[in-house]
């Protein structure tokens, strides 16, 4: 049965002081972004901006296409869980359209008042950290757009604009530093896990006498497994079904240490990691000479 | 003179703003690309398929129905109606007049007199809730108040101040014909022919594109053939590369599969 959440009464403000954490200096360099922001960090996110409109359809699209029906108002899991109005997916699409309006279309060049225009300012910059940053991308406002606008699209855009100059959390650059340094988001290194992968081996034959293998960067296997590291790490029982599985099929898999995680938090930041962390499973998947790459998250 | 400005220069001036408005926006959307698959599932796996998903939504607003029924009754309502009065007024600009048009006059007639009704719901609507009172801007306001004032004006004209329909039709005619002449008629007839020219204007600079915009969209015109690969134009601008501080690069990764696995343990 469908039984719609209770939408909450507008709560200004609700959850404007829960900012993520900035991202460190080292994690920053090692996700390739300006270690600090920028010191002329407007004229840096104007220029990304621009970059962002003309490489993406669908930015641009969404920004000039909405006609603020409100159908996916009341559809964000963070409005509905804070009340607060910046958390509905047209608002929260807003603080990039002001934006947008102000320094990209004639009317708010010429008319910002009349034209819904604001300027990249401290405090649309304040915003900008706060509410692009609660939101999951889930694209549940997608679904509900009578036109299908992706407010994930313009959530990826405005990090990446952030992030041109030097503006990122530490939650996301530190998973993705991890990433390149481990081949996982958990941080998990090699010997860690070929360590746990025994391990298994070893308590699968010693609570079910069973023999089955935990294969780690096999080279010439059919199958390179690419878990989520948690698999490997507290949902152990996954790690062990998968090797179930194949074991039963016959079929000859392996993970790697190079690449033992398919979550991206890339996606959170910004196109070059997204793809430098994706490009690990191909990579992975090259040296081991696998046919197949299966592939969870 | 106030005639000729009004019944011969603005119209071909907002044509022409309407015309190269539009194709300017759409140029403009066209001509960035669309770097990654981001349809929104179920999606259809066809060419064939997504003129399908795309006829729903334009005919039926499916979306809607699922988040929001009143704003789906309000607004399919309106959207259909408007259909029915812009064929139905077809029949002012084309000569001679097509039996079909002929065929739906009825029909367009009670459209257009009911059409105010679904655009003031839709008003209301906005007025009255808290969230949707918070996302409007003045261009929500500015639509809705010139459809109303179209509308309002084209039902008095019908059944009120009945205009004298020939000479309607003789300028109209003329318009499209390049050919103007002048006639007298009902100022509110020159109200309702003044507003539509507004809108025409208005158009292409506005929320009102989005009747173009959703045969972009790429979350809806995309087809769900994932086993085909999707190319990024400019993936190439981004090269993977690692920084000496990045300490797991693929170079060490192929170092650690050539040394022999015992020496590996230590």
């Amino acid at each position: 049965m469908r039984t719609p959440l209770p939408i909450p009464p507008l709560k200004t403000g609700a959850s404007a002081h829960q900012k993520s954490y900035p991202a460190k200096t080292k994690d920053m360099i090692k996700v390739d972004l300006p270690k600090e922001r920028a010191k002329d960090w407007k004229e840096v996110m104007l220029k990304k901006m621009a970059e962002v409109l003309d490489r993406n359809r669908s930015v641009r699209l969404y920004l000039e296409s909405c006609v603020k029906c409100g159908a996916c108002a009341d559809k964000c899991q963070f409005f509905l869980g804070t009340g607060d109005p910046k958390n509905m997916p047209v608002a929260r699409a807003d603080l990039l359209r002001k934006v947008y309006n102000r320094y990209f279309t004639l009317g708010g060049k010429i008319w910002g008042k009349v034209n819904e225009a604001a300027d990249l300012d401290e405090a649309m910059l304040q915003d900008w950290y706060t509410y692009f940053y609660q939101c999951s991308e889930c694209r549940r406002c997608s679904v509900a757009c009578p036109f299908g606008i992706d407010t994930a699209e313009i959530t990826m855009a405005a990090r990446e604009i952030m992030a041109a100059a030097g503006i990122a959390t530490k939650y996301v650059t530190e998973v993705v530093a991890k990433v390149y340094d481990t081949g996982n988001n958990l941080g998990i290194w090699p010997a860690a896990w070929k360590d746990s992968c025994e391990f298994l081996e070893q308590d699968l034959k010693d609570t079910e006498n069973i023999d089955i293998r935990f294969p780690v960067d096999e080279v010439g296997a059919e199958i390179l497994l690419v878990p989520p590291s948690a698999d490997n790490f507290v949902n152990i029982d996954t790690m062990i079904g998968y090797a179930k599985m194949f074991h039963a099929a016959g079929i000859s898999w392996t993970t790697s240490t190079y690449c033992n995680e398919g979550g991206n938090f890339g996606m959170f930041l910004d196109y070059g990691n997204l793809k430098k962390v994706n490009n690990r499973i191909l990579e992975a998947a090259r040296q081991l000479k696998v046919k197949k790459v299966y592939w969870g998250e | 003179m106030v005639n000729q400005i009004l019944f011969v220069v603005l119209p071909y001036l907002s044509a022409a703003i309407f015309l190269v408005g539009v194709l300017y926006r759409f140029i403009l959307w066209m001509k960035a690309p669309v770097p990654l698959r981001i349809v929104t599932t179920p999606a259809p796996k066809t060419r064939r398929g997504v003129a399908w998903r795309m006829a729903g939504d334009v005919l039926w607003f499916p979306s809607l129905i699922k988040a929001d029924m009143p704003l789906w009754a309000a607004g399919w309502t309106f959207h259909m109606l408007l259909w029915m009065v812009l064929l139905r007024h077809l029949r002012y600009f084309l000569y001679p007049v097509p039996g079909w048009v002929e065929g739906i006059q009825t029909a367009g007639l009670y459209a257009g007199y009911l059409i105010p009704i679904p655009l003031a719901a839709l008003l209301i609507r906005r007025l009255a809730t808290e969230r949707n009172l918070y996302i409007s801007i003045l261009g929500d306001y500015f639509s809705l108040f010139l459809l109303l004032g179209i509308s309002v004006s084209g039902f008095l004209l019908g059944v009120f101040f009945r205009t004298y329909i020939v000479d309607v039709k003789a300028l109209a005619l003329g318009l499209v014909h390049f050919n103007p002449v002048q006639v007298e008629v009902h100022w509110l007839f020159a109200l309702h022919f003044l507003l539509v020219l507004v809108l025409l204007i208005y158009f292409p600079f506005s929320k009102l594109m989005h009747a173009g915009g959703l045969f972009l969209s790429p979350t809806r015109n995309q087809r769900a053939n994932f086993e085909k690969r999707f190319v990024n134009p400019w993936d190439d601008d981004y090269p993977v590369s690692y920084n000496p501080e990045n300490i797991f690069p693929p170079e060490k990764y192929s170092e650690m599969l050539k040394k022999p696995k015992s020496e590996d343990k230590s």
